[in-house]
Order: structure tokens, then sequence, then C-alpha cells
């Protein structure tokens, strides 16, 4: 359990790097006045840009007062604040969207102010995020044979839906150079590493060795269950997606397990790796309904669909910061 | 789903006794009808499941229209792959030009011919209503959804009496209800060792079929084998996850996102029969173990009303070794 969520703690000491940040200081005058969808008015700067803090500590009196005193003290105003204390146990989670002038509360005194607060509160977690400014998660994509859900997030990325980088794509599964994934890759200038693997050999080594500079890995169908030992060794997060809904049909094949059992419901889940095959903590989970008048073939179609969107609200959920661990097998998802 | 074949033989024998209830006709679809339409028209659903075969739609639909019914739905469904056939209609009849009686007959002629595995005609004004009983445990919000609905006249069927292993005090709500219908109360107390199922099964030999409305205990294959009919139960989990006991409590450690109700037919195994119905409500952090039970016990008593409500409609049919087939 402690593998997961280690970026979160990794981003915090991050963001306190301020010489790369202020490269990019160019970008925000672009995106701040559409952080939120609506168009602002005259009155407001448009030197303001988003950020998003989320922060996760013991409970006591006063967390809020501070966290919110710390932002306007700066002059950041919050657009959007989600609490959460669950019952009967002493911990405290929030999540806050603002929007600020980068110039009264530069990049880095954001960072330390927030982990003053972090450490007065003892926060298991404390993390700030400012979109326009801090460099994209870097991301690496698993897949083997099935291709729907890696097109998705390719076009997704592409149309800018998914504000990450792709660092590579990995593969056990071949493909031939002029399919439409390996065009498509070659034209964005995204590395495609074929690494067949066998019962002996999982090559998890060479895959560690690709994937140790990102930020967290995305399985999108990838159909080797990856060992404890790679877990620790990457120890930043692992999601991902199964076409079935956990803990129904678990392991191979659930859209057809699910068509011998005769369910009225199939479902796909997104959730985080952890050593025990689809237990991980779930992030997402989203169903359709069947019927008699569905064979196995409509099962897998509805499936796909389904796993294609699960992926990636759960993965733009990651990226937004409204995923934290909850308890030994649960998340927070404001 | 055997209660079917017993219906055809019992078909024969309810005849016309209850030809003054078909003024209630013109109101089948919810639609007015216009005073060119005859209002002693009665409706009628016929259910059909055989090998697959050139030309059984025409022949059942022939039979109807041959006799002055007119078809107003019809659902065919022949899976890929296999060699079977099922057919649901819905019609509306005059039951001077066919009677009762001979529906029976000309609906068997057909299953005869096309060797049918099933073949069940409902006229649900005219036959009697689906005799059933219910049994519980100690949660009766199940129950309770049911007996209301059934005082609202939305679920069309005669209770015969109630059944728990749960005691319940003369001045509840629900042994008042209870009394107030003439419905009898049936505490039979179980133990590990007995389970007094030959006292249950005399209880509910003349029903059609039995409901299990969050009863906790397992039936055994010697009941079900005694019984003979089907028994449809609730279970407060989107089945295959979650089986047995506490489900809402196993989904909430679960962390799942989704929870749900299953209803289906009880086999020997424990919440794996054939499956009639599933429904789902979002959960989240939000939710504590409290709010899971709630979220649960609104979907159970949606999803059983559903699915006794598409069984008595003749939707439900068997559909390979574990599957249905839900019209």
């Amino acid at each position: 359990w402690l593998l997961c969520f280690a970026m979160i703690r990794r981003v915090s000491t991050t963001s306190s790097l301020s010489a790369t940040a202020l490269g990019s200081f160019m970008k925000w005058s672009f995106k701040s006045s559409h952080f939120h969808g609506e168009s602002l008015d005259s009155s407001v700067s448009p030197l303001l840009i988003p950020g998003v803090h989320v922060f996760h500590c013991p409970d006591v009196v006063g967390i809020v007062a501070k966290l919110s005193d710390c932002i306007a003290a700066k002059g950041g105003n919050i657009l959007g604040y989600d609490v959460f204390v669950p019952e009967n146990k002493n911990v405290f989670y929030s999540r806050s969207e603002f929007i600020f002038d980068p110039v009264k509360w530069p990049r880095s005194q954001m960072g330390e102010d927030f982990e003053t607060i972090a450490r007065k509160f003892n926060a298991m977690s404390s993390v700030v995020r400012v979109p326009s400014l801090d460099p994209k998660y870097k991301i690496a994509l698993l897949l083997s044979k099935q291709d729907h859900c890696l097109v998705e997030m390719l076009h997704k990325w592409q149309d800018g839906k998914l504000p990450v980088d792709i660092t590579c794509v990995i593969s056990n599964h071949e493909r031939a150079p002029n399919t439409h994934i390996m065009r498509f890759l070659q034209r964005h200038g995204i590395s495609y590493h074929y690494l067949p693997t066998t019962d002996q050999n999982k090559i998890e080594e060479e895959i560690l060795e690709l994937v140790k500079d990102t930020d967290f890995i995305v399985l999108a169908r990838y159909m080797q269950v990856l060992s404890g030992n790679f877990l620790k060794g990457y120890g930043k997060d692992v999601i991902n997606i199964h076409h079935g809904l956990l803990p129904s049909f678990k392991g191979r094949s659930p859209a057809k397990q699910a068509f011998d059992a005769g369910v009225k419901l199939i479902g796909a889940t997104t959730h985080f790796v952890t050593e025990e095959l689809d237990s991980g903590p779930i992030i997402e989970q989203m169903v359709e309904r069947v019927s008699h008048r569905d064979n196995l073939r409509s099962f897998v179609q509805k499936s796909e669909d389904l796993e294609k969107k699960c992926l990636m609200k759960a993965i733009k959920s990651y990226c937004e910061l409204r995923v934290l661990p909850y308890g030994t097998h649960k998340t927070v998802v404001f």
C-alpha cells in the first residue's frame, strides 16, 4: 500500500524547483482565463492562473482556516473547495481550486507556504500543482494486443484533453510500422518498445529502465502481471483498466466470464495496481445494461466502450489531483 | 420455471367464471379506444419456447388472427448459434369468439407440432392470480414494499401467507397490515440443525412460486426439488460479487464505486441461480456503511419488484444453463 500514491510525495518536492518553472511563465497568459470554462469579465486581471492543492493529514480544528488564509494572504481566490472527514476516522482531506497572480505569489514561494502548513499539521500528503507552470506528468503506456484503450488515450492526448507527456509506449505484442498506432506514434515522436514476455521472463528490468523517469504508468490492457518486485522498484503509481466490474470477473476474459454468468449489467473498473491481481484500490467504475439479445461480441464491444471511458475518467481525475488514498484499500475521489 | 408447465394443464379447467371482469379490457394499453372498437376485448399473453424452425411466427400469429385476436406486441428472440426460438406476444381478443378453453387447446396444438419446451398462455382478467408465499427473516423493507404495492394493485398476485424465522410483535406495522388483509403470518424458527423445511413445504405447496424477500436461510436442494416450482430471491449485492452475508459491508470494505442488487432464481448453490434483474447506484468516499446499506435497500426494493412484475407478465424465460431471457 505504501507503493501507491508515492508520487504525491515526489511531486511535492519537485514543485519547489523554481528554475525550470519560471521558464514556463509565458504560457500562463493564454491558459488562465479558460480554467473554469467561463468568460471572465474585464474587471478580473488576465494574469490570474489556476492552482490546485490537496491536503491529507490527521484531523484537528483549524486546518481549513489555515489553508484558506494561506491562499488569501497571497491574494489567491478560492473557486472550489472540497473537504472530507470520514466518520470515526481522525483524518482530514481537502482539495482546493484557486486562481492567483504568480507575480504576487511566486511558484516557489507557494511550494514553501504549503509545505509549512503540511509540517504544522503533520500531513501525510500535501501537493500543490499549477497546471500552466508545472511540468506535465510524464507517463508510459503499456499494452498487449488489444489497442482500443491506447488509441483512445492517444487521440484524447492529441486533442489536448489528456494533459500529460507520453514518454513511450511499451508492448509485449509486435506491431507493423504501417498500422495506425505506429504511424501515429512516429508522427508524434513517441517511442514504441516491443518487449516480448515469456512465462519465465517478464522482462521487468528492461521495463523498469524504460519507465524510471515517468510520474506514473498506465496499463491500457497490458495483460502481464507486474510483480511486487517491479512495483517496489518503480515506487510510483500504476493505474490499470480492468474490463469487468470488480470484484466480479477478475483475471482473464472478464467479458466472457460475464456472458457465461448471465449478468444483466457489465462494467469496467479502473484501479491502482498492487501485488494482488485486480485487487488494488478502485478509482472509477462504470456499467452498461446487457440482455439476452447481447452475444459475446456485443458484450465485448460494450466492454471496450466502457473501458475507454472509465480509464480516461480515472486518469483525468488523477491528473487533477482528485484521487487520494483512503484507508488500506479505498480511494477518495473528489 | 417449472411453474409454466403446471399452468398449461391448469388452464384447461378454469373457464368463463370471470367473464364479468372483462370490462377492464379497454384500459389494457393505457390508451382510450374509440367507439368503433368493441369494449369486450381483453388482453392475453402467450410465450413460446421451442426448437427453431421456419414458420413458427406464421403459425402462432395465424392462430391468433384466425380467432379474431389482434396482436399488439410481439417479441421474438433466436440466439446466435443456438437452435432455439423464443417469442412473447401480447394480443387482445374477444372471449366470446375465442373461449378461454379453446385458446389453450389451440396453443397446445401448436406446442405439440413444434415440440415446444414451453408454451404458456395467460389471460390476466380471467385466469386466477398467481398464488405466492413471501419468506423473510429480520429485515422487512422488501416485504413492506411488496405488501404496499400489492395493496395499490401494482402486484397482481394473491399472497397466501408470509413465513419468517423471526418473530414479530402483533402491534407492528407488518403484523397489523397482514391481519387487516387476512394474510396469515407463520413464525417458523430455524436452527443450524433444523431448517424446518418440511413444515415450510407444507405451508407453500399450493403456491405458484415463492419470493425470498431477505430470507436469510439457505433452502436445500431437497426443498427445491420437493417444491418443484420457481423460487425468486433478492440479493443485495451485484452478483457474482459479494455472495453470501452482508454484501453491503463487503462492498463498503472493498471500496467499490458502484453498489447493486440482483434478483435471481434460487438453485442449490448459494446466490448463483439465473439472474433476472440487476440495478446499480453510485457510491463514493462520502458514503459510510449506513448509506451503503440504505442505498442497497432502496435498490433491493426496486429490483425485486421489477423482477416479480416481469415474471408475472411472462417476460422471464430460461436461457441456456444459467441465464434468462427477459422480454
